[in-house]
C-alpha cells in the first residue's frame, strides 16, 4: 500500500533543546515532517542526529520547544496530558529497542492491555489478542512471561501491543537493536507484512541498513536537522 | 487486567520485599489490636470495679445531696426509702436496690477517739452485688440489716488498737442535733486500696446507722445496681420518672458522672494509647515510605512504557496507592491472626498484673477481644500505607515520559 492523503501526523519547524548542565544541546532546529497513512518510513542519521527525539516528539511522549505536532491536521500544543495519553492510547502505537514489555503481565496481556486502556469489551478483547497473537506467529506462547520469551518474540509481542488499537501511526525507534540478523529480519518482515496489508503506517528511526533497505520512504537527520529525503 | 489484580502482580515480582513491608503493617496492626484490648480490658475492670467497690450504676438522693459542699450525711435525707426501694424494683433492668446512710463520727476504744466515714448499708444484697467482702482481711462480713457489729479498715482499726470481737463505742450527731453513742462489735477488717480511706473505714449494718443517728427510717441514698453497665444510661430517665410518677422528686446520677477517678484513667490510657498510636503509624510509614520509593524507582521505565502507551497519570497514581491498599489489606488480616494467636497466649500464661489504679488486688493478663481496637488497626494501617505510597505514586505519575524511558 503506497503513502495516500493528507498527513496523519506532521511536525512543522520542530525544535527541542536538552540542557545538560549549563551545557544546551539542540536535538532539533526546525524539522519539518509529514507522515501519511501506509507510510513506511525510515529515520536514519549517526547517533546524536534527532533520531529519537524526533520519534518522543512525533509520538506525544516529549512536548517541542518549538514549532507544531500535527495530529490528522489539528495541533497538539496545549492539549492536557489526558488528553495526550488518549491519543496516544488511540492512534500511536510504540515500539522500543528493548521491548519494553510489562513484566508482570503475560504475552497476551501485555498485547491486551492497551485494548483495556481504550476500555473494549472484554470479548472483544479477548478474541482480538487471539488473532494479534496469531498474526505474530506466538499463538502458543500466549501465556508465556517475558522473561521466558526470546528477544525476537519479545519484540513481536510488542509489535501486537502496538497494533492492538488499531493505531494510525507506529513509532519505532531501533526495533531491531537488540535482534541478532535473522530475527531481525523475520521482525521486518512482520512490519512490512503489517504496513501492507493495513491502514498504519510506521516510522523507524533507525542505524540498521537492512531496516533502510526496505523503506519507502528515507529521511536523513544531521544535528537535529533534515539534510536528505528520498 | 484490573487495576488490583496489576498492583497485586506488582507485589508478587518482590516477594521478599514486599513480606517485609507487609511485616511492618502486621506488626503495626497487632500491636494496635493487642494494645486496645488491653486497654479496653483494662478500662472495662477499672469501670466494673469502680461500680462493683460501692458506687453501683445509678445513684438517687436528694438534689442538695449531690451539691457542692454536701456532706453525704441525712442532712438531706430521704425519706419513704422502702416506697422508693419497691418503686425501682418494678423495672425489669434493676438487679438491686441498695438504700446506704452516709455518716461522719468518731470512734472510741475508751482510751482514744479518732474520727470515722461510715456507710450503713443491706449486708446481704451489699455482699451479693459489691465487692465489699473482698477487700475484707479479717472476720467476715456483716450479716444483716440489724446486726450491731461493724467493719473497720485495717488503718483505723490499728489506729484504735482493736481486733475482731472487740468493742468499739460511735459518736455521731444526730439529725436533730444532739451527741449520740452505740457500741458495736468489730466483726471484721478491711483492706482499702487508698490508705486516706483505709484510716477512716467503717461499715455498719443500716440498722446501726440508723440508731446512732436517730435516723427514723431515712436513708442518704438510695443506690442502684443494673442487670447491664451499658443501661445506665437510658436507665437513668426511666426510673426517675417513676420515682417522680411515685412522688419522689429526687436527683440521679450514673456511675459515670460519679467517678470522678475512672473518667481521669480513662482520659490517661485514651492519652497514652494515643501517643503510641500516633509513634505506630509514623514508624510504619518510614519503613513503608522507603521500600515503596524504591519500588517506585526500579520500576521507572516501566511506568515511562505505561504512560508511552496512553496510561493516564492517574492511573499510575492509583495504582501504587492501590499496591499499598492491598498491602495493608494482606497485613492487616495477618496481623489479625496474629494478635489471636498472640492473645490467646497471653490470656492462658497466668501472668498477674499489678494491682490497677483503685484496685488491691493484681489481676491475671487478659487482652479482650475488642473490635473497636480490631477497626482503627485496619483503618489506621490502611490509612498509613496510602500515606506511604502517595509519594511515589505522586512522583511517578509526574515524571517526564522521556526520561522514564531512557532510565537504566
Amino acid at each position: 500500500m503506497n503513502p495516500a492523503g493528507p498527513p496523519i501526523l506532521a511536525g512543522v519547524g520542530l525544535r527541542r533543546t536538552y540542557g545538560l548542565g549549563s551545557i544546551h544541546v539542540p536535538a532539533l532546529q526546525g524539522v519539518d515532517i509529514e507522515i501519511r497513512r501506509g507510510d513506511f518510513l525510515v529515520l536514519q542519521g549517526p547517533s546524536g542526529s534527532g533520531k529519537t527525539t524526533l520519534i518522543n516528539v512525533l509520538g506525544l511522549l516529549d512536548p517541542p520547544d518549538g514549532g507544531r505536532v500535527l495530529v490528522d491536521g489539528r495541533a497538539v500544543g496545549g492539549m492536557d496530558e489526558g488528553a495526550l495519553a488518549d491519543l496516544r492510547r488511540d492512534r500511536i502505537g510504540f515500539v522500543f529497542q528493548t521491548f519494553n514489555l510489562i513484566p508482570v503481565l503475560t504475552a497476551a496481556e501485555n498485547v491486551s492491555y492497551p485494548m483495556v486502556l481504550k476500555g473494549l469489551p472484554a470479548a472483544e478483547i479477548r478474541r482480538r489478542t487471539v488473532d494479534l497473537l496469531a498474526r505474530v506467529g506466538l499463538g502458543a506462547r500466549s501465556e508465556a512471561r517475558p522473561d521466558l520469551l526470546s528477544g525476537g518474540e519479545r519484540q513481536r509481542v510488542a509489535l501486537a501491543r502496538a497494533i492492538a488499537n488499531e493505531p494510525d501511526v507506529i513509532l519505532a525507534d531501533e526495533p531491531t537493536g537488540s535482534l541478532d540478523s535473522e530475527t531481525a529480519s523475520g521482525v521486518l518482515d512482520l512490519m512490512r507484512a503489517l504496513n501492507d496489508g493495513g491502514r498504519t503506517a510506521f516510522v523507524i528511526a533507525t542505524h540498521d541498513p537492512r531496516v533502510v533497505a526496505r523503506a519507502r520512504r528515507a529521511v536523513t537527520l544531521r544535528d537535529g536537522r533534515v539534510v536528505e529525503e528520498a | 487486567m484490573s487495576l488490583w489484580r496489576l498492583a497485586l502482580r506488582n507485589l508478587s515480582r518482590n516477594r521478599r520485599r514486599s513480606v517485609l513491608t507487609g511485616g511492618v503493617v502486621v506488626l503495626g496492626f497487632a500491636a494496635f489490636a493487642l494494645a486496645g484490648g488491653f486497654m479496653a480490658q483494662s478500662l472495662e475492670g477499672l469501670r466494673e470495679g469502680t461500680i462493683r467497690s460501692g458506687m453501683g450504676h445509678l445513684q438517687f438522693a436528694e438534689p442538695a445531696a449531690f451539691g457542692a459542699g454536701a456532706t453525704g450525711s441525712l442532712e438531706h435525707g430521704l425519706a419513704g426509702a422502702d416506697r422508693i426501694e419497691a418503686a425501682l424494683r418494678g423495672h425489669r433492668e434493676v438487679a438491686e436496690v441498695l438504700p446506704r446512710i452516709d455518716f461522719v463520727g468518731l470512734a472510741s476504744n475508751g482510751a482514744r477517739t479518732i474520727p470515722f466515714l461510715g456507710v450503713g448499708l443491706d449486708p446481704e444484697p451489699e455482699a451479693r452485688t459489691m465487692d465489699h467482702p473482698k477487700t475484707l482481711s479479717a472476720g467476715r462480713w456483716l450479716a444483716d440489716r440489724e446486726e450491731r457489729g461493724v467493719v473497720l479498715g485495717n488503718g483505723l482499726a490499728e489506729s484504735l488498737a482493736l481486733g475482731l470481737g472487740e468493742v468499739v463505742t460511735l459518736l455521731a450527731t444526730t439529725t436533730d442535733g444532739t451527741l449520740n453513742a452505740v457500741d458495736a462489735e468489730v466483726v471484721g477488717l478491711a483492706s482499702l486500696p487508698m490508705k486516706e480511706i483505709d484510716d477512716r473505714y467503717l461499715a455498719s449494718s443500716l440498722g446501726l446507722a440508723s440508731d446512732l443517728l436517730a435516723a427514723r427510717g431515712r436513708v442518704s441514698r438510695v443506690v442502684v445496681v443494673l442487670r447491664d453497665t451499658r443501661e445506665a444510661g437510658p436507665a437513668l430517665e426511666r426510673l426517675q420518672a417513676t420515682l417522680r410518677a411515685a412522688g419522689f422528686d429526687l436527683r440521679g446520677k450514673t456511675w459515670e458522672e460519679l467517678a470522678q477517678f475512672y473518667r481521669q484513667v480513662r482520659l490517661l490510657y485514651v492519652g497514652i494509647f494515643g501517643f503510641l498510636g500516633v509513634v505506630l503509624v509514623v514508624v510504619v510509614i518510614l519503613a513503608s515510605a522507603n521500600t515503596m520509593l524504591m519500588a517506585a524507582a526500579e520500576r521507572t521505565r516501566e511506568i515511562g512504557t505505561l504512560r508511552a502507551l496512553g496510561t493516564r497519570p492517574g492511573f499510575i497514581r492509583r495504582l501504587f496507592i492501590a499496591e499499598g491498599v492491598v498491602l495493608a489489606v494482606l497485613g492487616c488480616a495477618a496481623g489479625a491472626l496474629l494478635s489471636l494467636a498472640v492473645r490467646y497466649v497471653l490470656n492462658h500464661s497466668g501472668i498477674m498484673l499489678p494491682p490497677p489504679p483503685g484496685a488491691t488486688q493484681g489481676t491475671p493478663l487478659h487482652i479482650k477481644l475488642y473490635g473497636v481496637a480490631y477497626a482503627s488497626g485496619a483503618v489506621a494501617m490502611i490509612g498509613t500505607m496510602v500515606l506511604a505510597s502517595w509519594l511515589p505514586a505522586r512522583r511517578a505519575s509526574r515524571a517526564s515520559i522521556v526520561e522514564a524511558l531512557a532510565h537504566v
